[in-house]
C-alpha cells in the first residue's frame, strides 16, 4: 500500500490531502503530504508576529542602550531598517538553522524540502525567500498606500497592485500549492505530523487462555481485501469507549453474516473475536501477498494461479 | 542487525500457518466452529504473521533511529553523539530498506504509516541543510555570486540596452519640452528640483551640497536610499514572473528618469558636474539594479521558454542562480546607498567624484571577470 492511495484514512478520517512523490538519492519512492493553505496562512501569522515582536524589541532595546538621544526621523529610519533586516534575514536564518522551519512552520508541522529530493541548498532557501518582499510586503504597502495616492498615481499603484496580485495568488492556482518563491527555489513546503509505533495488534496478549478462541476457514477470509482489513485496524486502535463498543457491534454483526458465521457472539466477546479475525485475516492475506497475489479489497480478484482449493 | 534490500524477500513459512490452513480447508465453509479439542492445540500455537515477524527483528533499530531524529529535530544536531552520528545514515539507510519490504509485505496500518513517517523524517534530518547564513557567505562571495553573474551576461546586456534606450528618450524629451520633467519624474523623486531650479540651486542644494553629519548621511539618508534600491531590485527579480513585462517597464523606466535628470541638468549646463554627483554610487547602483533585471528577464525566459525541461523543473534549476544574483545585488545596494549616502558629500569636487567612480567601476570589473573562475572548469555545483 502507498499512501497515496490511502483509501482508509480517506474513508474514515476524510483527508483528502494531496500528495507528492519524491524520490530520495538512494532511489526509495517517499510519499509526501502536501502543505494545504489554511496551515501555511497559520505559520506565516505566526512568523510575522514573531518577526515584528522582534523588531519592537530590538528597537527598545537600542533605544536604551545607545540612541537614547537621537531625533525622531533618525528613529523611524532605524526601525524601518531593523525591521527591513528582520524580515528578510528571519526566514533565512531560520530555514537554514532549523532544516527547512521557522518558528511557524514548527508549531504547525510544515517543512520546506527540495521538489527534486535533493538537499536543501542554501541558493534554495535564499531564492524561495526573496520574493515574499515582492510576494507581501509590496502588495500590503501598495494596499495601504492606494488611497493616499492620487490621480495618475493611483492608476499606477492599482497595476503594480494587479501585477502583484497575480503572484501572490499563484499557490492557489497549481497543485502543489507553490508560491513564486517556491517555483524559483525548486522547494515545497510538507505537512508532517510526526507518527507513533503503536502495539501490534495481532499480538495483543488475552488474558487468559489459548492465543485465539475463533479460528477462521480460508473461504471465510477471502471474502474481505487489504482495505477492510485495515479498516477494521482502525476501529480496533480507537479509543475505548460506549461509542466504539456500538461501533464495533455493528461491526461483528456485519462480518458474521458476510462470512456465514451462525453461532451468537457474545457481546463481551466481540472484541476478542475481531481481534482473531483481524489476525487470522492479515495473516491470510500477507501470506496471499507473499505469492504475488495482493488483494486490495472485497472486490478484487487475486490472480487465478494463486486461487487455492 | 540485518536487513534484506531485496524488494520481495523470502520469509521462512512458518509451520502453524500450513498446520492451520489444513485444519480449515477440511471444514465446510458455512459452518460455525468453536474451536473443538484437536484445534484448541492449533489456536494454542499462535499465528505467525510475516508483519510480526519483520517488525520484531527491527523495532529496536527504529526506535532508536526515530528518538535520535526527534532529538535532532528539537535541539540540532549538535545533541547526538559522536557515535550516534556515525550511527545516523546506517539507520537512515536501513530504515528506508524496511520501508521497501513493509511496501510490499505488511498489511498492517499503522506500521505502514509509521515507516512512511519515520523514513521521510530521517531523510531529512540526513539531507537537510545543516549551515547557517554566515558559513555559506565566504563561498557564496568568492564563487558562486561572480560565476553566476557571468552566466547571465546576456540578460544583463538585454538590461543595460533597455535602461540605454529609456534613458536616451527621457533625455531627448525633456531636451525638447522642459516641462516634460514634471511628468516623468514623480515628486518625490524630483525633491524640489525641476525646469524652474537654476544652476545656482542645484548646485547649493545638490551637486555640492554641503555635509549634513554623520548620522544624517550614513544612518537615515543612506538607510532609506538602500531600502529603497533594494525593494525597486527585488520588485525587478519578482516580476519576472509575470513574463518579465513589470521588469522591462521598470528598467526602462529608471532610464527614463535618469535621461530626464541628465537633461535637466544639460539645460543648466552641469552635465559633468552631474554626472561626477551621479555615478559615485551610480556605478555600483546600476550595476546592482542590471544585475535584478537580468535575474528578473532569467525567470521570465525560463517560463516563456522552458527549453527541453518542464517549466517547472527549468524555473527551479536557473530561478535558483538569479536568486543568489539578486541576494548578492542586495549587498551591492549595501555598498552604494553607503557610497551615496554618505560619501557623495564627503568628496565635494567633480574629479575626485569622477576617481571613485572609476575605482569602483574597476573593482567590480575585476571582481566579476576574475573571482570564482578556477571553480567553474572543476567542481561547479
Amino acid at each position: 500500500m502507498a499512501l497515496r492511495d490511502d483509501r482508509v484514512g480517506a474513508l474514515l478520517e476524510g483527508i483528502t490531502r494531496r500528495r507528492k512523490i519524491i524520490v530520495s538519492p538512494e532511489g526509495v519512492p517517499l510519499d509526501v503530504q502536501i502543505s494545504g493553505r489554511g496551515e501555511r496562512l497559520a505559520a506565516f501569522l505566526i512568523d510575522l508576529v514573531l518577526m515584528f515582536a522582534a523588531v519592537i524589541f530590538i528597537y527598545i532595546l537600542g533605544i536604551l542602550l545607545i540612541f537614547s538621544r537621537t531625533n525622531a526621523s533618525v528613529g523611524l529610519t532605524l526601525i524601518l531598517f531593523i525591521a527591513f533586516i528582520v524580515r528578510n534575514l528571519y526566514f533565512l536564518h531560520f530555514e537554514l538553522a532549523w532544516q527547512g522551519r521557522t518558528p511557524g512552520k514548527k508549531t504547525c508541522g510544515l517543512r520546506v524540502i527540495s521538489r527534486d529530493g535533493g538537499e536543501l541548498t542554501p541558493t534554495a532557501v535564499i531564492a524561495r525567500n526573496l520574493t515574499r518582499e515582492v510576494e507581501f510586503f509590496l502588495p500590503l504597502s501598495l494596499a495601504l498606500s492606494l488611497p493616499a495616492a492620487g490621480g495618475a498615481g493611483f492608476w499606477q499603484e492599482l497595476t503594480l497592485l494587479g501585477w502583484v496580485l497575480v503572484l501572490v495568488s499563484l499557490p492557489m492556482w497549481n497543485r502543489e500549492r507553490l508560491r513564486a518563491g517556491d517555483l524559483i527555489g525548486g522547494t515545497l513546503v510538507i505537512s508532517m505530523p510526526k507518527r507513533a509505533l503503536l502495539e501490534d495488534l495481532s499480538l495483543e496478549p488475552p488474558k487468559e487462555g489459548p492465543a485465539r478462541t475463533y479460528v477462521f476457514t480460508h473461504e471465510q477470509l477471502a471474502v474481505y481485501g487489504a482495505f477492510e482489513l485495515q479498516v477494521l485496524e482502525e476501529f480496533l486502535r480507537r479509543p475505548k469507549s460506549h461509542e466504539t463498543s456500538r461501533l464495533l457491534i455493528d461491526v461483528c454483526q456485519k462480518i458474521c453474516r458476510k462470512i456465514g458465521w451462525d453461532s451468537e457472539v457474545p457481546v463481551t466477546e466481540i472484541r476478542r473475536f475481531l481481534t482473531d479475525f483481524y489476525t487470522s485475516e492479515r495473516a491470510d492475506l500477507e501470506r496471499g501477498q507473499l505469492f504475488g497475489s495482493y488483494k486490495a479489497d472485497k472486490t478484487d480478484t487475486p490472480s487465478p494461479k494463486a486461487k487455492r482449493g | 542487525m540485518t536487513v534484506s534490500t531485496g524488494a520481495r524477500p523470502t520469509f521462512r513459512q512458518p509451520a502453524a500457518d500450513s498446520a492451520q490452513t489444513g485444519a480449515a480447508n477440511d471444514q465446510p465453509i458455512s459452518g460455525p466452529r468453536r474451536l473443538g479439542p484437536e484445534s484448541e492445540n492449533l489456536a494454542r500455537s499462535a499465528l505467525v504473521l510475516r508483519s510480526a515477524e519483520f517488525r520484531k527483528g527491527r523495532e529496536a533499530g527504529w526506535r532508536k533511529l526515530d528518538d535520535m531524529v526527534d532529538r535532532l529535530e528539537k535541539k540540532g544536531l549538535s545533541t547526538l553523539s559522536a557515535q550516534e552520528v556515525e550511527e545516523l545514515p546506517l539507520l537512515y539507510r536501513s530504515v528506508m530498506s524496511s520501508l521497501s519490504v513493509a511496501r510490499n509485505i505488511v498489511l498492517d496500518r499503522n506500521l505502514l504509516l509509521y515507516l512512511e513517517n519515520l523514513s521521510l523524517r530521517a531523510y531529512l534530518a540526513v539531507y537537510g541543510p545543516r549551515t547557517g547564513i554566515l558559513k555559506n557567505l565566504g563561498s557564496f562571495i568568492r564563487r558562486d555570486f561572480p560565476e553566476n553573474v557571468r552566466a547571465m551576461r546576456w540578460h544583463m546586456a538585454i538590461i543595460f540596452a533597455l535602461l540605454m534606450v529609456g534613458g536616451l528618450v527621457g533625455y531627448l524629451l525633456v531636451k525638447s519640452d522642459m516641462n516634460y520633467f514634471n511628468l516623468l519624474v514623480p515628486e518625490w523623486l524630483a525633491g524640489g528640483r525641476g525646469p524652474d531650479s537654476t544652476a545656482e540651486d542645484l548646485m547649493r542644494t545638490e551637486l555640492f551640497a554641503p555635509w549634513p553629519g554623520f548620522v544624517d548621511t550614513f544612518i537615515v539618508f543612506a538607510n532609506s536610499l538602500f531600502r529603497h534600491n533594494t525593494i525597486v531590485g527585488l520588485m525587478a527579480f519578482g516580476l519576472g514572473f509575470a513574463f518579465g513585462l513589470p521588469t522591462v517597464f521598470l528598467m526602462a523606466y529608471n532610464g527614463l528618469t535618469l535621461g530626464a535628470f541628465i537633461a535637466l541638468h544639460a539645460d543648466k549646463g552641469l552635465t559633468l558636474d552631474f554626472i561626477g554627483w551621479l555615478s559615485i554610487h551610480g556605478v555600483t547602483e546600476f550595476l546592482a539594479i542590471i544585475l535584478c533585471g537580468a535575474a528578473g528577464l532569467v525567470v521570465a525566459e525560463k517560463i516563456i521558454f522552458p527549453g527541453e525541461m518542464s517549466r517547472l523543473d527549468a524555473l527551479a534549476l536557473h530561478g535558483r542562480r538569479a536568486a543568489s544574483v539578486v541576494a548578492g545585488s542586495v549587498i551591492l545596494f549595501f555598498i552604494a546607498g553607503f557610497l551615496e549616502g554618505g560619501c557623495r558629500q564627503l568628496i565635494n569636487n567633480t574629479p575626485g567624484r569622477y576617481l571613485m567612480a572609476a575605482l569602483t567601476g574597476l573593482v567590480w570589473f575585476l571582481y566579476f571577470t576574475k573571482v570564482g573562475k578556477a571553480g567553474e572548469n572543476g567542481s561547479e555545483r
